[in-house]
């Protein structure tokens, strides 16, 4: 081996260790992006359940699709989900990365507190969350109560709006870390002589805002934006466990739809239709996000 | 080679000859069995087996809700249990799928073979062969508090025989006060309400699908608008807690335990919960009544089966030969309160003088189990149709928008 590679010239060897450096990548995408995808596509097209005899019925699952009164709802409650949770994660994140941005004392813990739920698991997360939402022992009905807020515990998931809130609530609380630690490498990259020549020439902390770190930050802040719209879009542990797609249904995320007809329903073939329909619809929505936030020059 | 390198070698095979015997000690048969979980009924029994000597169960327990989720990526990943216990209604889903072994020859040759449970013997059985045997035997009925009864002045031995007179019961028990409700429904639960509320349809006459089961008759059949209405009408006078709305089955079988609920559905696993657990109760037990008077019961529980991928099916199957025996039967069923999956065996020197126990066995005598390739998804799923049905119906009001939309998802559901 290393005889042959000495006799390389200097441009083989440097496409030979190029290669071996992008291998494992390449690798990994192959192992468990692409062929994953090709098989997706490919059940797509077949009557495919879980248990028993395959067989290839061309496009009818995605036509299908467009009869599908529950896939449709999915959909739409996905993106008000989307919508909703989206803009109180990223400016409570912007809010605690202002707050711990300096260096200052014990500064670390802070942030150790707020990033401390971003590693819990979504599913554990969502097991601690019914548990604390419960009519009988959880806590939040406890504080409520004992402040006198209100005069007898709450069924906090037996209402469609009631259910959203929460979840909305303790996704916020599970995630908002990570877009704070994402603007604040964002925020900290900015230079602190440009802040120190706008306060010399009077700017105000708004003004500083959105002349200063806004458009410095607007990488920073499209890549926390596309991350927390895909996670969003991609929603299923917080509804599978909390509150199992209820009240009335009112709750079946997209991605819990898609694991229902494929492992509830054994229909795996129309769970790949959905998800290749799903995977486009991401596709074009990161798209258009990174279109509108590109840099401008 | 360095004489380090040999000795390196020596101890390397010294260590893989060692391990052989070990694997090698590990003489007779380790099956693995899958069961939902409901109660130590099966730990006891797989116990009671393992404690024999010979072939060992390996016992793994699915929370209810998940179990056709699980055995279904398990088989489609080759890793499907030894032994099977399946809720009787997905059995002839397996069945179809070819998961499950045949052991037509075997149960044929059962000295008891006709005497097995019918109800469960049906279900295990597709296309004229038999794939399981009856294990869990639960045919529902209505568990109530004597105590609360008399508190609310009604005849604690005359419990009610007609939806009416359940109603006044329920209303009386709600007038005591003091939290007391006079009925309980675990409102997020779909299957819970399988068992406990279709046969107030049944017992009336009614039904929610046709009797091929190949039609819905939600929308046509009178009775279930009545069967919404009647549990609406509970639900609106408040004779039901509030709580029961968002039980997805956790307190299915405990709300009753607290002492404050008049009157709730149950099966035979509910006899040994209340008796260990709440001992302080007084209990009854009556079958779910019609509208008019008549019973009926939902003839539930689980069937169980030797997995086709099996490598152990002689082993397997003695143990479900062990399981129906007499002497099983008798000691680790009918002695510790629970259903024979043997018909003559219902009443026994145990059962007899215990009117639960009795009761719970009469049901199956009124009992009835759908037979549907599709059970799963038109009554068991948390996000399927009867549980919407029934949700939008009892707890929101809207009886025709329910009706509605149970007979347009049931129709969609059975045509595939």
């Amino acid at each position: 081996m290393t005889l042959q590679l000495e006799s390389l010239s200097w441009e083989q060897r440097r496409k030979l260790t190029g290669l071996l450096f992008v291998l494992p990548t390449v690798l990994f995408v192959t192992v468990f992006f692409i062929i994953p995808l090709a098989m997706t596509v490919f059940m797509s097209f077949h009557d495919w359940p879980l248990i028993g005899e395959q067989s290839w019925i061309g496009t009818t699952n995605y036509t299908e699709l467009a009869k599908d009164r529950q896939y449709l709802k999915s959909l739409d409650f996905t993106f008000r989900y989307t919508l909703f949770v989206t803009p109180p994660i990223f400016i409570l994140g912007f809010i605690l990365a202002s707050l711990v941005r300096h260096n200052i004392r014990f500064i670390g813990i802070f942030r150790t507190i707020f990033f401390l739920p971003v590693v819990i698991g979504l599913g554990v997360s969502s097991l601690l969350w019914v548990w604390m939402l419960d009519q009988r022992v959880g806590i939040f009905n406890k504080i409520l109560l004992d402040l006198h807020l209100i005069a007898k515990p709450q069924l906090f998931l037996a209402k469609p709006t009631t259910a959203m809130n929460v979840i909305i609530l303790s996704v916020v609380w599970k995630t908002v870390g990570f877009t704070m630690i994402l603007l604040l490498a964002g925020l900290q990259s900015i230079p602190d002589e440009l802040y120190e020549s706008a306060d010399v020439d009077g700017a105000g902390y708004f003004r500083k805002l959105f002349y200063i770190t806004l458009p410095l930050m607007r990488r920073t802040i499209a890549l926390a934006l596309i991350l927390s719209v895909i996670g969003s879009v991609l929603a299923f542990d917080q509804f599978y466990i909390i509150t199992r797609g209820g009240p009335r249904n009112s709750t079946i995320s997209i991605v819990y739809w898609i694991f229902n007809n494929s492992f509830t329903y054994w229909k795996m073939g129309y769970g790949a239709a959905m998800s290749i329909v799903l995977l486009g619809i991401l596709v074009a929505l990161t798209s258009f996000q990174y279109y509108v936030l590109r840099e401008k020059y | 080679m360095t004489p380090r390198r040999i000795v390196f070698a020596v101890l390397i095979m010294a260590l893989c000859i060692g391990a052989l015997p070990l694997s090698a000690q590990d003489e007779g048969v380790t099956m693995t069995m899958w069961v939902r979980n409901i109660g130590d009924q099966v730990q006891e029994l797989v116990d009671a087996w393992n404690d024999r000597g010979g072939s060992q169960i390996e016992l793994t327990v699915i929370p209810p809700n998940e179990f056709v989720t699980k055995m279904g990526a398990a088989i489609a990943a080759g890793e499907s249990p030894d032994i099977a216990s399946i809720d009787l209604i997905y059995a002839p889903a397996f069945a179809a799928a070819g998961q499950l072994l045949d052991i037509t020859d075997w149960v044929d040759a059962l000295p008891y073979a006709d005497d097995l449970i019918p109800a469960h013997s049906e279900l295990g059985t597709y296309e004229g062969r038999k794939y399981a045997v009856p294990f869990l035997i639960e045919g529902s009925f209505i568990i109530y508090n004597k105590g609360l009864f008399e508190a609310a002045g009604l005849d604690p031995e005359a419990p009610p025989t007609t939806w009416d007179e359940l109603l006044e019961a329920a209303r009386a028990i709600s007038a005591i006060g003091d939290e007391t409700y006079g009925y309980y429904f675990a409102g997020a639960c779909a299957g819970c309400n399988a068992f406990t509320y279709l046969p107030f349809i049944w017992a009336s006459g009614g039904d929610v699908l046709s009797d091929d089961y190949s039609e819905a008759t939600i929308a046509t059949d009178p009775i279930v608008r009545e069967a919404l209405e009647y549990y609406r009408l509970m639900w609106e006078e408040g004779l039901i807690p509030e709580g029961a709305s968002i039980d997805d089955g956790g307190s299915f079988v405990s709300a009753f335990g607290t002492g404050t609920i008049g009157m709730a559905g149950t099966g035979a696993f509910g006899i040994n919960v209340y008796r260990n657990d709440h001992p302080e109760l007084d209990l009854g037990a009556f079958h779910i009544p019609g509208k008019d008077g008549g019973a009926a019961s939902f003839g539930g529980g689980d069937v169980i089966a030797i997995g086709s991928g099996t490598q152990h099916p002689e082993e397997a199957w003695e143990f479900l030969e062990w399981m129906m025996s007499d002497e099983t039967q008798l000691e680790l069923y009918a002695a510790r309160n629970r259903t024979t999956v043997r018909v003559s065996m219902l009443e026994n020197e145990y059962s007899k003088d215990d009117p639960l126990v009795l009761t719970a066995a009469s049901a199956l005598a009124v009992g009835k189990s759908p037979y549907s390739l599709v059970y799963n998804d038109l009554f068991n799923d948390p996000n399927g149709p009867w549980l919407e049905m029934i949700q939008i119906a009892i707890l929101d009001g809207d009886i025709d928008g329910a009706l509605q939309l149970g007979q347009d998802r049931f129709t969609q559901i059975i045509e595939g």
